[in-house]
Formats: structure tokens, sequence, C-alpha cells
């Protein structure tokens, strides 16, 4: 089943898309140089780079940045879509949460579930689809929770679909000047 | 040194500014997000962004950094986060363009159980042509100034 949009065993468009789909994917072994090779670029502060320092933080040892556990479910997330994907990126998250730290030697892996899918009121050749995520290490501790807001694309419509980039009429009565052949209704 | 109570609702803080190379926004984009629009200059011009854009992720990432910098230079007694109430990618961020940051206090209450307090912000990333290209609004924990005794 396809739990994220467009994973490589069959292109998941946003038609088959719906809430309640859940997959569980991904492994990702969190070292210590990677966590100071992160914060070393983009988030150097005591508690990411330096374990003296991080035994006495709030955190009692070295402690991956939480931008970096984003980037490693990113990661993962990129990695289950494959090449086939037919996501075009997302709008943002809401609600991230870093309740656990993740250290050195953890094993990462996702669980994703669909909470909506909301049709674009402006563009008729794509929706917004809501997935909640939790990162869990080998505990299964949730080490971060977010849900994503990702852009996914219609099926192509039959007879040539206009590029992904056209100005879609909205369906919804958006601002569209009535180019869409497709009855919504 | 900047303590929790030293942050004042409506507080502006100027975060600089930090160019998107192509080099970095592929580095990034090969580690951690390799999605077609991030690496692949000819399939990212037939995706919806027209071209190359930099992973949301990366620009988060380039946020945190100048945020970071921008804390040393107040010295602020800064704690790590519990996360972000939202984050949205308003605009693609391409290569060559350069970001400037701001972010505003909306929001400070001290923390019940232990010497410190938390502080919500809205962050913003702005491009050279002025447009928004990252919005956050998340929370950061500082340490509290140490009650005098008596």
């Amino acid at each position: 089943m396809s739990g994220w949009p467009g994973v490589a065993d069959g292109p998941a468009y946003f038609e088959d898309v719906h809430a309640g789909q859940t997959l569980r994917f991904g492994r990702y072994e969190v070292t210590r140089e990677e966590i100071v090779e992160f914060a070393r670029q983009f988030d150097p502060q005591p508690f990411h780079l330096d374990e003296a320092a991080a035994r006495e933080s709030l955190f009692g040892g070295l402690v991956a940045s939480g931008w970096h556990t984003g980037a490693m479910f990113i990661s993962m997330v990129a990695e289950h879509m494959g090449p086939r994907a037919v996501t075009q990126g997302a709008l943002g998250f809401d609600d991230l949460t870093w309740p656990v730290p993740v250290r050195p030697g953890d094993v990462l892996t996702v669980e994703s579930t669909v909470v909506e899918t909301i049709p674009s009121r402006s563009r008729s050749d794509r929706g917004t689809v809501k997935i909640a995520s939790r990162v869990l290490n080998q505990r299964a501790e949730a080490v971060m929770t977010l849900t994503s807001l990702v852009i996914v694309m219609r099926r192509p419509r039959a007879g040539g679909a206009a590029p992904p980039a056209a100005p879609g009429a909205g369906a919804e009565g958006g601002a569209g000047a009535g180019q869409s052949s497709r009855s919504f209704q | 040194m900047k303590y929790f109570e030293d942050f004042a609702v409506g507080e502006e803080m100027p975060l600089g500014s930090h160019v998107m190379t192509e080099e970095a926004i592929l580095a990034f984009a090969r580690r951690y997000d390799p999605q077609p629009f991030h690496v692949d200059a000819e399939a990212a011009r037939r995706s919806i962004y027209g071209g190359l854009i930099a992973s949301g992720w990366h620009t988060c990432a380039v946020m945190m950094r100048l945020s970071v910098e921008a804390h040393r230079r107040i010295a602020a007694a800064g704690l790590g986060s519990p996360g972000m109430d939202s984050c949205r990618w308003l605009k693609p961020v391409r290569a060559g363009d350069t970001l400037t940051g701001t972010s505003v206090v909306l929001e400070t209450w001290p923390s019940r159980s232990r010497p410190m307090g938390f502080v919500r912000r809205r962050v913003e990333l702005r491009n050279q042509r002025g447009e928004a290209v990252l919005a956050v609004v998340g929370v950061s924990m500082y340490r509290r100034r140490e009650t005098p005794a008596g």
C-alpha cells in the first residue's frame, strides 16, 4: 500500500491517497561523526558539538540538532519515495516536536499516517496531503513528530495533460478562468 | 549574558544574511533530500518549480545557523528547543539567493519545574527581492537569571 504518496511500487497520485493509510519505512543509523558534522555546519551549539560540554547541559550527553533529525527524516522519506514520486515537495509542516533527544548509536525509522487530503482551490492539477509522521528510535520512542503538508499531483488526464506548471482552473470556484475540461460535480 | 527575563514581547532581532550557493544546495540535497527538483537541473525544469530549488530542510538548517550566530552575538543563555508550531516554505529558494533573517518575540513564559523559561518567536527569511521564503513559529528555552537570595 502506498502510505506516503508516490512510492516506487506504483505511483500514488492524489486520488490514490486516503486518510488513515499508514506506513513504516526507513532505517537510519546515527553516528557521532555525523551529529558533529551537521552541527558544525548548521547548529554549532555546545551540546551538539562537544561531549564534555554536552554532559554539563540539560541533555547529559551529545545530542543531534533537531534540524539534523529533520534532515534524517526527509532522507528516509526521499529514499522511500524513490525516483518515480509524484509528490512535488511540501508547503511546510505544523506541530513539530522533539520529545526525546537523538544520540549517537540510535537507529531511526519513520511511521507516517495520512490525516487528510485537500484538493487545491487554485490549481486543478494537484492537492495537499496532510501526513502525520513520527520518527522513532530503536526503543520505539518518538524522537520527532510533525504533520507535513505535502503537494501531490493528480492523475494526469487522458488525451494530453497540461504540463504540471500550467495554471489550472479553480475547481471549487476559485479564481481560475475555466480552462479545465474536467467536471468536479 | 542574556537570560529568559531579558526577552520582551515584540522584541526584534536581526539574524544576518546567508548566500545559498548551488554547490551547497546540491550537497545538502544529495546527502539528505535527493528529490529530483533538488538534485537534477533537467528534472527540476520539468517540475512545478521550473528549476533547481533548495530543500526546505536546508533552508531551515540555514535559519538555525543564522539564529545560533545571532544568539552568540547577544550571548543568550539558550538551552535548545522543544519544537516548532509551524513552518512554511513560502517561495522556492534558488542558487544565488541571499537570505536575510529576522525574528520577533511573540510570547514568553517561565517553566514551572525548572530554572528556565520559554520564548515563542516568529522567524522569517527573505530573499534579495524582499520576498519571504520561510516563516517559522517556534519555541526556544533559556536559563533564568539566578534569583538573588532574600
